[in-house]
């Protein structure tokens, strides 16, 4: 097995793709910085602290912290799983595109543990997104915009019920625990592109399915006709991982949702090993 | 063989898990705090759905909003969307003598807020705020001095709502020190965390901001109680002071609407 995941990690760190996806990451937050200061010149003619008097009495609420915030959930929703499917879709059905998988399959190794190994390294590659996502993200919230405490609101990112304030250290410590629930979370995004690897023979029709479901269910789950299904899709379930910012962190339906994404994760997973161990190899 | 068996049985801990820490049923809404003097309030929006040409209330209603208001006997009444004086002289004689009450201008709206309050001496003021007119009522209540506001937030501008919202704030507070001021009404924003939007919209901000700047002097004392209209939404509320009334209860009374109304009465006791 180490081998294997040796083996895994040299192909991911020889991908094009993978610098490919901090590159675009880093455009993301260059982009945000872009919109944080325009938005709030558009709207108060440059007095931001003016713009936020009331919601955020303090003069400290549109800090670095609050910009890093923003910028990591409005990237979670819709950009971070696009490299995610990528890289796991790509696993088994880019091996058997490029003609390779008869051969890995023809080493004295079991087809599972070869799954494994490349999903281990799809997610090391997903936290990896994430951690370096969030640090980029607090480093340019603090060269570009300044520290202080984390202060939530109700209203956008519908976060809290009532304003509510993180000290500083602690909320870092949040960023950091949101490195480990958001990596989780997106791991059902990865098991699903994982699967669909390993039905197609194109990485193409993997990473595409697995987008189009992921962004099906997440749009429907935000139509209010569809209100009574959206408990019943992972996407609901993967919006746990913001939790660890709320003031009170809810453990209880934290640790109900996580377990749910590794119903998702584990199952998807389990489905897959049956179908790569019972798949007949042509290519 | 293994590997499968071993992914099986994590698939078979994660779903016990997820039983394990599966979330109960919501827990009491009541605090009771018995003895203390206790203050009965109550909102409701009695105006219609869209769907009717005219949505201001409907005075063949008049007598179920009477009967659900001496069924609860609150202390006082916020109401909005009344289509003016008459309407209100009508109700009170369906009260039967019980309460007083007075509406505000209409101002640039076409419906009227009121107030309706046990206490014979209630006093009533009008309150501007953006271009509309919220109504307080000062009065008595176990020993302690009153003010109630009704208030009617725009429906459709996330910014006027905002601006309306800061003047009635801003007028509330600065009765505060005299007197335990409550303020209640259609705000027309509905602020959840489980709406799961997580997208940035300045109508969202603009309604953060209205209500953060309402929990920056006052309590959400129906925030237990659910949604107060159709479409599973809660936009109506009563706010009262953060320190100086503890919620003994908070009810939306579900079967109070007649007619095509879209809004349930919301009801609040504190204890002063």
């Amino acid at each position: 097995m180490p081998t294997l995941l040796r083996v895994e990690l040299a192909k991911l760190l020889r991908a094009k793709s993978f610098y490919l996806s901090f590159a675009a990451l880093s455009g993301f937050v260059a982009l945000m910085l872009w919109g944080f200061y325009t938005y709030a010149a558009r709207k108060t003619g440059g007095a931001a602290v003016e713009q936020f008097r009331y919601t955020y009495e303090s003069k400290q609420y549109f800090n670095g912290l609050t910009f890093a915030l923003y910028s990591t959930l409005f990237a979670f929703t819709l950009l971070l799983p696009i490299f995610v499917a990528a890289t796991a879709g790509a696993q088994v059905a880019g091996e058997a595109r490029a003609g390779t998988l008869r051969v890995i399959c023809s080493r004295p190794v079991s087809r599972v543990s070869i799954l494994a190994a490349k999903f281990l390294v799809s997610g090391a590659h997903t936290f990896l997104l994430l951690a370096f996502f969030i640090a980029l993200n607090l480093a340019a919230g603090l060269v570009f915009v300044g520290w202080g405490d984390l202060e939530l609101y109700p209203g956008p990112l519908n976060l809290v019920d009532e304003p509510g304030r993180i000290a500083r250290a602690d909320a870092l410590w949040r960023f950091g625990y949101a490195a480990l629930t958001g990596t989780w979370a997106l791991l059902v995004l990865a098991a699903l592109a994982t699967f669909f690897s390993v039905v197609s023979d194109t990485p193409v029709v993997a990473i595409v399915s697995a987008l189009a479901l992921y962004l099906a269910l997440y749009v429907v789950g935000r139509v209010e006709f569809f209100e009574h299904l959206r408990p019943y899709f992972f996407t609901h379930d993967m919006d746990f991982w913001r939790d660890v910012f709320k003031p009170d962190v809810p453990w209880q339906s934290l640790w109900h949702r996580a377990f749910r994404c590794g119903a998702y994760t584990t199952g998807l997973l389990l489905a897959s090993a049956v179908v790569f161990d019972r798949k007949d190899i042509t290519t | 063989m293994w590997g499968k068996i071993t992914l099986a049985a994590l698939f078979a801990l994660m779903i016990c898990g997820a039983v394990r820490f599966a979330p109960g049923g919501e827990g009491g809404r009541a605090e009771d705090s018995p003895g203390a003097a206790a203050l009965r309030l109550m909102t409701w929006n009695v105006g219609y759905a869209d769907l009717e040409p005219d949505t201001r209330a409907q005075t063949k209603d008049l007598p179920a909003v009477a009967e659900t208001i001496l069924q609860h006997a609150p202390d006082a009444v916020a109401l909005q969307e009344l289509t003016g004086e008459a309407q209100l002289r009508a109700l009170l004689g369906l009260l039967g003598g019980r309460y007083r009450g007075a509406v505000a201008q209409k101002g640039r709206s076409d419906r009227y807020e009121a107030v309706l309050v046990k206490d014979a001496g209630a006093r009533f003021t009008e309150v501007a705020a953006g271009g509309r007119y919220a109504l307080a009522a000062t009065f008595r209540a176990g020993g302690s001095e009153i003010v109630f506001v009704s208030a009617h937030a725009d429906a459709f501008s996330a910014a006027r709502r905002r601006a309306y919202t800061e003047a009635v704030a801003e007028w509330s507070r600065s009765r505060a020190g005299a007197a335990r001021v409550f303020v209640a009404g259609d705000f027309n924003f509905e602020l959840r965390a489980a709406n799961e939007t997580n997208l940035y919209t300045d109508d969202l901000k603009h309604d953060g901001e209205s209500y953060s700047l309402l929990l920056t002097h006052f309590s959400d004392l129906g925030r237990g109680a659910g949604d107060t209209a159709v479409n599973d939404r809660r936009i109506d509320y009563v706010f009262g002071p953060r320190e100086r009334a503890r919620p003994r209860r908070a009810e939306v009374l579900r079967g109070a609407a007649v007619g095509r109304m879209d809004h349930w009465p919301l009801l609040v006791e504190v204890a002063l």
